[in-house]
């Protein structure tokens, strides 16, 4: 424990200091709630030319689409965190390998629901995630397969492999493209929390945990809860079998629910997740949708990363609250131009956003 | 004086002392300046209005080194009129209070000068109050100062 506080303060200080001179330039609530209230894309360009994501942004002709605004969006994040890894050395670069090896499985689950909806290898690329491991060669050989399980075993591991069976690319629509894409990015936490889990210890360990455990958690609740929406049976093959504070008993009670409602209900009444998601019926009700629980989790994670942030500087939970803190901001900011160019109403659009308090 | 025996040898204790002194002060101001000087770095890539001010944890690590080569200096100005053990063991004893206090110190300024930084980085106005207990570092050795030169001036 010592020798890596050592480490961290003898090798990390620029780093760190970096990072946190970068927090400072993160947009705040203030100004996102101002962008939500904007009339057009242009309007959230042309207020966003001098920051963090003004050079791809600047790139972008008068009539780009929004496909192509949230993803200069996202090179714009990912320059950031690659500026970041090479600034990094030792265990801390390693760390953000493991950080940047999740986003893979964002891009496989991309790529599969895309290749499912006959979508082109064009229409993906557009929306691939660029912080990804896997080159464009690479993920253009796994569009050109055909078979979901030759895919998934060419891109995962045994893991994923065992938690896909069952799903095939006929039939991933509506809400079981979602559910295919939950398992694939659960796999992508689960891989990043057993490393923090495993190979962490001391301060690192201590505060990169509740952040890496709390998305596998929300993850198999997620997985639970869409599988009552669309009434699929055996969703317990598809879980993640690690689990940090959502353990087994409260999983099975979760699967032991009639349906969706009473599932919400379970959720809202556990002992540690009842701090987010309560009133989550409600909310559920009201929208039709899951995605209040990944707000919900954003906004979790986010405090969690304050908190990180006013504790002990020299661990690599720094790093990972920063990276949460910027993630959001660039999901934030793609929710903000995708909701301005549909034409959504202010208070909606809000409601989509994860906000500090 | 032709010394027979070392241990006895004050220009031996005297020569040991002078010597650590500069030579641990060194480590201590390289460890302060080695540990926040990245740190400086990192903040004025992010934030370059911060970086001059920022300097003062260098600057303050530096000063160890010349508290140390003062020591040093003043016990080889003093060594040709020492006549008893007492006296070389006396300046002994400062050079190894100037190096063993540099070394913390340079710690403490490294560490704190880091802090100090990375926390000016995110919040510019922070840094008055940031750079009280780097202050309170470099006070360790100012402490360590004055002792040696009472031991090196009453050094017969």
């Amino acid at each position: 424990m010592v020798s890596d506080t050592l480490s961290h303060l003898l090798r990390d200080n620029y780093l760190i200091a970096r990072l946190r001179g970068k927090r400072s330039n993160l947009l705040g609530r203030q100004q996102l709630i101002a962008l939500s209230e904007s009339k057009s894309q242009t309007e959230i360009i042309g207020l966003l030319a001098e920051g963090p994501y003004g050079a791809e942004l600047s790139k972008l002709g008068s009539e780009s689409s929004t496909i192509e605004t949230e993803r200069a969006v996202r090179l714009g994040y990912a320059d950031s965190v690659m500026s970041l890894i090479r600034a990094s050395g030792g265990d801390t670069h390693e760390f953000l390998i493991q950080y940047r090896r999740r986003s893979d499985a964002y891009a496989i689950a991309g790529l599969v629901v895309f290749k499912a909806q006959g979508k082109t290898w064009e229409d993906y690329l557009a929306t691939r995630q660029p912080l990804a491991l896997m080159n464009e060669q690479e993920l253009h050989r796994l569009y050109s397969l055909d078979d979901l399980s030759i895919i998934v075993r060419e891109a995962g591991d045994r893991h994923l492999v065992e938690r896909m069976k069952g799903f095939s690319m006929t039939d991933i629509e509506g809400e079981k493209a979602s559910l295919v894409r939950d398992v694939i990015n659960g796999w992508g936490e689960e891989r990043f929390y057993e490393y923090i889990n495993e190979k962490l210890s001391g301060p690192d360990r201590e505060n990169c945990l509740p952040i890496a455990g709390s998305a596998i958690d929300i993850a198999n609740l997620t997985l639970i809860v869409r599988s009552k929406i669309i009434g699929a049976s055996g969703i317990k093959d598809h879980l993640i079998p690690s689990h940090w504070k959502l353990n087994q008993r409260a999983i099975d009670q979760l699967l032991a629910a009639t349906d969706v409602a009473q599932a919400l209900d379970v959720a809202a009444s556990h002992e540690y997740y009842s701090r987010i998601l309560s009133g989550a019926r409600q909310k559920y009700e009201e929208s039709k949708s899951l995605s209040f629980i990944e707000v919900a989790l954003r906004r979790y994670q986010l405090d969690l990363g304050r908190r990180v942030f006013l504790g002990f500087p020299y661990s690599v939970g720094i790093v990972l609250a920063f990276l949460i803190l910027k993630e959001n901001e660039a999901r934030n900011l793609a929710a903000v131009l995708a909701g301005v160019a549909a034409g959504l109403p202010t208070d909606e659009l809000r409601s989509l956003l994860a906000l500090q308090d | 004086m032709v010394c027979v025996d070392l241990s006895t040898c004050p220009t031996f204790w005297a020569s040991l002392g002078a010597g650590l002194s500069v030579l641990l002060s060194a480590i201590g101001a390289g460890l302060g300046i080695g540990i926040s000087g990245p740190a400086i770095a990192g903040a004025g890539v992010e934030r370059p209005e911060v970086m001059l001010k920022t300097f003062i944890a260098t600057i303050l690590a530096e000063a160890l080194a010349i508290y140390g080569l003062v020591v040093g200096l003043l016990s080889i100005f003093a060594i040709p009129a020492l006549t008893t053990i007492e006296g070389g063991t006396r300046i002994f004893a400062a050079g190894l209070t100037m190096g063993a206090a540099s070394l913390g110190a340079g710690f403490g300024i490294g560490a704190a000068g880091s802090a100090m930084a990375s926390a000016t980085a995110e919040k510019p106005d922070i840094f008055s109050r940031a750079v009280i207990s780097l202050i309170l570092a470099e006070a360790l050795a100012i402490y360590a100062l004055v002792t040696a030169l009472l031991l090196v001036f009453g050094a017969k």
